[in-house]
């Protein structure tokens, strides 16, 4: 049994439970006194130890249900009893059980072979077979198979039907370890699949991801956004603590005939940074820039202020439309351009650069980092680098957001190399990975 | 004292039942846990909704168990001193200004300033013991000869610092004071967290609780509530009753009733002397099971079908 409930952790585990080594031993000590004779007290139970959040919970009834969808055995005392004709998981009795019919034997049989098989290793369909034919193998189904034989062969009408039946129960069984196994295929399998795709769209590249990747990604990124809100939120409460401003000390305790009586402490003042980001909308960039979005706009009211404007040929803010409407529905509205007053035309750096300027010249202050999506690529026309190095020394940092490769900056019509110099920092960025990178660095500059 | 807590918590069925009769009807998914939570000596952390009894379980434990209740209710801001201990600083001042003869007496009786400090330091723990120090909840908890149910209320609502320092308590049922040392639970308390789920508790405090969820009870087990609250009320009114709030909390609103407010309802209605409801009742009272002006106006159109459809099903079921 404790087998069982190990195996049972993992799939939990890999169901996305997280169960620690210490709540893993609570499991086995709560199993040990709430027994395993009332299913629903020990369903309840270990749900009290093992998943600690409402969503958790659900995935662990769903996990339970599945797993243990075969009778309880009663005790587990009683296994010991039973382990010397167990241990190897055979089953000498299988015939005499197949032929009265001993559903609840066999059923235990069959948990007690396929725990011993081990089903975690359960990955792919291809091995569903495998599996199916290892346990019948330990339930000892070749005996099985010679008696019939036997049976068959002797040809006397009393053995030939009795062959027969027990053909018939033997199938049965097959049938049923195969189902067994496909069930446990599908939760052990799925947990697998599950972990495998946040492994994978992590690292992907952000442009090869489809749409019905966007709910997941959208958890992803909430997740890193707390934490990186989390780390934020620790180093401004240390920074509020000061130290003694002594200077301040003795000037404020003049009056005191220089008793230090008054104390003056040193206070940092903790800004949060002021973003204000420049977004390239254009078809070229459109996939990546969704991501980026959503990213930043999910940081925008805990961790910082943020301006945004977008552009393709001409350029505009913004920043209302992620006020007005929840975070997914605004980006598809910036991606798309919908409502959005700007000319979805050929991109021109140039002239989103000057609208910038021109058009909202308060938006770049010292404090202000500007941020800059976009790949830069100007359609051969000139880059004018003026407004760029202009806003470059008014600006506290910018920074210029690549989501093309390195390796492709500079070719073709890509200004990216003649922009760099002005820039404090330049990065590429096409996996989450970076981006939460890049935001790790905005929050530490500050 | 002992044995019969111990005969009290000696299964699920008994906790239910024991509940049951001081007026708590739980399901056996909570009885399980406050079993568990004595027999495995481990907090439980209670979250769900608002309203729905996470306090009251408290309570009615530690009516159970005949143990005094220590309630702490955390807010933002709540620190050591407020939790923990404190110092007596008005005491241990006006008790060094009445002793200061006898201490100038222990002091100038040597000779020299080294043999009279030497002499102090032999006193100097006198005022940080125990008489000076003031107990706040936690630490009177740990200090209860036969233990106590200690209520720590709303633990969401206090910084990560507070949740930090829970810890060693949670874990291991001790603190450490600075000045006196390890302070150890004398009989270990029986513990109750509760968190409306305002923040995210963190993974450390989670995995040393037992966790419990406490939903919106469904239909059956809130009349059963309201009956054991309310024994006055008539059976049909308590249906039609319950019906409406089930309805209510399918609706998409701010504040979606609970079994506080659909007693306080009950009680209202019972004072109305009303035995079956109608659109004008529950349009009159409405206020009580509603808190937000935005919901009132939002649910007062469906008033009628609403009232219609729960008066069907309180008849048909």
């Amino acid at each position: 049994m404790e087998a069982l409930l190990h195996q049972f952790m993992h799939i939990l585990r890999r169901s996305g439970v997280r169960i620690s080594i210490a709540e893993g031993l609570d499991a086995f000590e709560t199993a040990r006194h709430v027994g395993f004779a009332d299913r629903e007290m020990f369903r309840d139970s270990l749900a009290a130890v093992l998943a600690k959040t409402l969503s958790e919970k659900e995935i662990f009834m769903d996990c339970f249900d599945r797993f243990f969808d075969f009778p309880l055995p009663l005790m587990p005392q009683t296994k010991p009893a039973a382990s010397p004709d167990s241990s190897d998981g055979t089953n000498p009795d299988l015939s005499a059980m197949l032929m009265s019919g001993d559903q609840a034997g066999l059923a235990a049989a069959m948990s007690m072979a396929a725990t011993a098989e081990n089903l975690s290793g359960l990955r792919f369909f291809t091995q569903k077979n495998m599996y199916a034919l290892r346990i019948l193998d330990r339930l000892g189904m070749r005996a099985v198979d010679t008696q019939i034989q036997g049976l068959i062969a002797a040809g006397t009408p009393g053995s030939q039907e009795q062959g027969a039946a027990l053909q018939e129960a033997r199938d049965r069984l097959a049938t049923n370890v195969r189902n067994y196994v496909a069930r446990q295929y599908n939760l052990v399998g799925r947990a697998v699949r599950n972990e495998f795709n946040e492994e994978y769209l992590l690292y992907a590249k952000l442009n090869y991801l489809e749409q019905k990747h966007y709910q997941k990604m959208h958890a992803i990124i909430m997740r890193m956004v707390k934490q990186l809100n989390d780390q934020s939120s620790r180093r401004r409460k240390a920074a509020r603590r000061g130290m003694l401003d002594f200077k301040k000390t003795l000037r404020q305790n003049v009056s005191h005939q220089g008793l230090l009586f008054d104390t003056c402490w040193k206070r940092k003042k903790i800004d949060r940074p002021e973003v204000v980001v420049i977004c390239d909308v254009s078809r070229s960039v459109q996939r990546v820039v969704r991501f980026l979005l959503l990213f930043l706009y999910s940081l925008n009211k805990t961790v910082m202020d943020i301006r945004s404007f977008v552009f393709c040929s001409d350029l505009t803010e913004v920043t209302d439309i992620f006020r007005q409407y929840p975070v997914e529905e605004a980006v598809e509205r910036l991606s798309s351009a919908t409502d959005i007053p700007i000319l979805m035309g050929r991109t021109d750096y140039n002239c989103a650069f000057r609208n910038f300027q021109d058009q909202y010249p308060d938006a770049v202050g010292r404090r202000t980092t500007v941020l800059i999506l976009g790949d830069a690529r100007n359609n051969y026309n000139e880059a004018d680098t003026g407004i760029i190095k202009t806003m470059s020394r008014r600006c506290k940092r910018l920074i210029w957001i690549n989501p093309e490769t390195t390796a492709y900056w500079g070719t073709g019509d890509s200004e990216m190399k003649k922009y760099a110099p002005y820039c404090h920092m330049v990065r590429e960025c096409n996996t989450l990975e970076h981006l939460e990178r890049l935001v790790g660095s905005l929050l530490r500059a500050h | 004292m002992e044995s019969t807590r111990n005969e009290r918590l000696q299964s699920p069925e008994a906790i239910r039942l024991g509940f049951k009769k001081l007026g708590y009807i739980t399901d056996r998914r909570i009885a399980t846990t406050v079993y568990l939570a004595h027999h495995l000596e481990k907090p439980i952390l209670v979250e769900g909704p608002a309203g729905v009894g996470k306090t009251e379980l408290a309570k009615t434990a530690a009516v159970y168990l005949d143990l005094p209740l220590i309630r702490m209710q955390c807010y933002e801001g709540l620190d050591e001193s407020k939790a923990l201990y404190e110092w007596k600083y008005g005491k241990q001042l006006l008790y060094t200004q009445l002793l200061r003869d006898k201490l100038d007496d222990i002091v100038q009786r040597g000779n020299g300033l080294g043999e009279g400090l030497k002499k102090l330091h032999q006193y100097d723990d006198i005022f940080f013991s125990w008489q000076f120090l003031e107990q706040r909840p936690l630490l009177k908890a740990l200090q209860q000869k036969d233990g106590a149910v200690l209520l720590i209320d709303e633990i969401d609502k206090s910084d990560d610092e507070f949740e930090a320092f829970l810890l060693e308590i949670l874990s291991d049922f001790q603190v450490s004071i600075p000045e006196i040392g390890t302070v150890q639970a004398i009989t270990k308390p029986f513990v109750f967290l509760t968190s409306n789920n305002t923040r995210e508790l963190s993974e450390a405090l989670k995995r040393r609780c037992l966790h419990l969820y406490i939903p919106f009870p469904d239909p059956q087990q809130e009349r059963e509530i309201i009956r054991t609250r309310i024994p006055g009320i008539s059976e049909t009114l308590v249906r039609q009753l319950i019906a409406f709030i089930q309805a209510v909390r399918k609706l998409d609103v701010k504040k979606v009733p609970s079994i506080s407010e659909s007693i306080d309802w009950a009680k209202a209605l019972l004072v109305l002397n009303a035995t079956d409801l109608s659109i004008d009742l529950v349009r009159d009272t409405m206020n009580i099971i509603m808190k937000f002006e935005e919901d009132i106006k939002s649910i007062e159109d469906k008033i009628p079908e609403m009232t219609a459809a729960a008066l069907r099903l309180a008849g048909v079921s």
